[in-house]
């Protein structure tokens, strides 16, 4: 309950933000740019449109993470707005919770109304067929921003936003190429593969939720997929989320 | 989440002041012990040995917040605790509130340890200089912050509309509070502190940033509170105010408690002073045997007198009249706490000359 109080603060205060509101504006305007560059793809241009837009659901989000994410509770520390809620009776890791939770909703709230934005466009192209694809794919595009949200909170707990914004980009990126990693590490000796093979192991799998191809030739993806993604985050931010509480647990605010 | 019940024995509900919105209850699970539960067995707070040392980053040199400190508030009572920057006033408060965690002693709160969250669920907290969420309205705020202390959805929305408009922001129910004066953010913060009915408010610097009228407010709704029954523990700069609410101060200087006592005692067990104004513009000298007591001091058309022991008056009184000066009154003066807090201060100050204060 406590959390669901944070988050709903949460979601209020970044759906009031200009950022977001001004990050919305720029994915509608991106889907367009998408389409009128469609001609250029000889004959691919459904396929480049909705590529393109899923693309940017992720990018965008991603953006969102980068921006606000990496700040949401250092932020909160510096503004000392922060005093106001854990001088009540509200438990540290719960206060985590919320935040993420808040913005994690944010996210997919942005992600939904990208989503929707780009089935339109199709419906308006004659392609209303491709609305299940897109609904997958927006679907596994939030759980991967809730995946990396949950990143930027435990960042964002224990360091700078600055440095919160490079280690969350860090993992982003080593979660992008967490296949090539494993397959550098088979190919290294002894200690430098175990590293190698222990930072795949860390950095979160997220091509995972990547089925943007897919859904650019309108296909669908299994239930048992999308079942094993929604799995496999909900443990990532739980691991995540807990080793940040633990952390958080234990700090000072002057 | 549900605060965890206390062993404690609480008495009736307080009277509610006439002036107290309608939805200032005890939140669930923890009844109000009201002004009768001053003599309650268990106290507001209960600080033994309570020490904080801050380590630096990257020297790893430790330096020391607060020294051990026992302290006692007692249910019901106004208590001031006072001390110049750095005194360790505010190091205590964020102890006692969860904001920074003790490196040795013990603390309780309302007779419940404060290393329990539950703890909290009594105590209103104003933080000094109190900061907000920009893009909330004072209502908004409010009833999160309410709902966050335990109280329930409606209650807490009828709370935070009745606490803003006691603090005289009611009119401004709708506006975000980015909009806010600084003035209109310490009274919002009052608020918070106060919105969910709590048995111990502890304020930092409440009347800071506040001008004479904002300032005679917080007066009025810390005296309200304590009609209440509720505990007040606050920090302040500002002395007169101390002076005018508190029933027992605390003095700290350099993380050490240098005092604890009523504001009657304090000012009471101080050396009396005489003062005897007499005409001015009169050229005199005054006897060598008299001199060492007395402090001359010229306004305008008056001198003051300034006699240090007053059971010489007699003798000054005749030097004056053998000297024909006119003298236009003669009255006892006892010094103000402002001035017994800067001679402690002063006192300290020499004492730690040489002698830094231990890591």
């Amino acid at each position: 309950m406590m959390a669901l109080l944070v988050a709903r603060n949460t979601f209020r205060e970044v759906v009031r933000d200009r950022v977001l509101m001004g990050l919305v504006i720029g994915g509608l305007v991106l889907l367009l740019v998408t389409r009128l560059a469609s001609p250029l793809a000889m004959g691919e241009g459904l396929r480049l449109t909705v590529d393109l837009g899923l693309s940017s659901i992720s990018w965008l989000g991603l953006l969102v993470v980068l921006t606000v994410g990496t700040a949401l509770v250092s932020k909160e520390i510096d503004r000392k707005t922060i005093f106001n809620l854990l001088s009540r009776p509200l438990p540290r890791p719960l206060y985590l919770i919320g935040k993420w939770l808040g913005l994690t909703v944010a996210l997919a709230t942005v992600a939904a109304i990208l989503g929707t934005a780009l089935w339109l466009m199709l419906v308006v192209l004659g392609h209303a067929a491709y609305a299940g694809s897109i609904a997958q794919a927006v679907f596994l595009a939030s759980l991967e921003l809730a995946v990396i949200n949950s990143l930027a909170v435990m960042f964002s707990a224990l360091s700078t936003p600055l440095l919160s914004a490079l280690y969350t980009l860090g993992f982003f990126l080593g979660g992008q190429w967490c296949a090539d990693l494993r397959h550098l590490a088979s190919h290294c000796p002894g200690s430098l593969r175990t590293l190698l093979e222990g930072a795949a192991n860390v950095m979160p799998n997220l091509p995972l939720f990547n089925m943007r191809t897919l859904a650019a030739s309108g296909e669908l993806t299994t239930w048992t997929h999308l079942a094993i993604a929604s799995v496999y985050a909900l443990l990532y931010c739980g691991c995540v989320l807990s080793l940040a509480s633990a952390a958080f647990e234990s700090r000072d605010f002057k | 989440m549900t605060p965890e019940p206390t062993n404690e024995k609480t008495t009736s509900p307080a009277p509610h002041s006439l002036t107290a919105p309608d939805s200032e209850r005890p939140i669930a699970g923890h009844p109000r012990s009201g002004r009768s539960g001053a003599t309650g067995r268990v106290p507001a707070v209960s600080i033994v040995g309570l020490t904080k040392n801050y380590r630096h980053p990257w020297t790893r040199k430790i330096s020391r917040g607060l020294e051990p400190l026992d302290l006692e508030v007692h249910r019901g009572e106004v208590f001031g605790y006072l001390g110049p920057n750095g005194a360790g006033k505010t190091t205590t408060l964020k102890i006692l509130t969860g904001l920074l965690k003790p490196t040795a002693g013990t603390a309780m709160i309302l007779g419940e340890p404060i290393e329990r969250v539950s703890s909290r669920a009594r105590i209103g907290f104003l933080p000094e200089q109190p900061y907000f969420y920009d893009s909330l309205t004072g209502v908004e705020y409010l009833e999160f912050v309410a709902r966050l202390s335990g109280m329930p959805g409606r209650e807490a929305t009828k709370a935070a509309r009745e606490w803003l408009s006691k603090v005289g922001l009611g009119d401004r129910e709708r506006q975000v509070l980015r909009k806010y004066s600084k003035g209109m953010l310490q009274r919002l913060g009052l608020a918070a502190a106060m919105v969910h009915g709590p048995e111990l408010l502890i304020l930092d610097e409440p009347m800071s940033g506040l001008d004479p009228f904002g300032r005679r407010d917080v007066r009025d709704l810390i005296l309200e509170q304590r009609e209440r029954g509720t505990t007040v523990l606050f920090s302040s700069h500002i002395l007169p105010d101390v002076e005018a609410l508190c029933d027992r101060v605390a003095i700290l200087l350099e993380g050490r408690l240098e005092r604890v006592a009523t504001v009657g005692d304090l000012i009471d067990g101080s050396a009396p002073v005489v003062e005897v104004r007499v005409e001015g513009g009169r050229v005199f000298e005054i006897p060598a045997k008299l001199a060492p007591v007395v402090e001359r001091s010229d306004t305008g058309g008056s001198t003051g007198l300034r006699l240090r022991e007053p059971e010489r008056l007699q003798e000054l009184l005749a030097w004056l009249l053998a000297e024909r000066i006119a003298v236009h009154g003669v009255t006892p003066v006892r010094p103000s706490l402002e001035q017994l807090f800067m001679a402690a201060a002063e006192k300290s100050a020499f004492h730690a000359q040489g002698v830094r204060r231990p890591a």
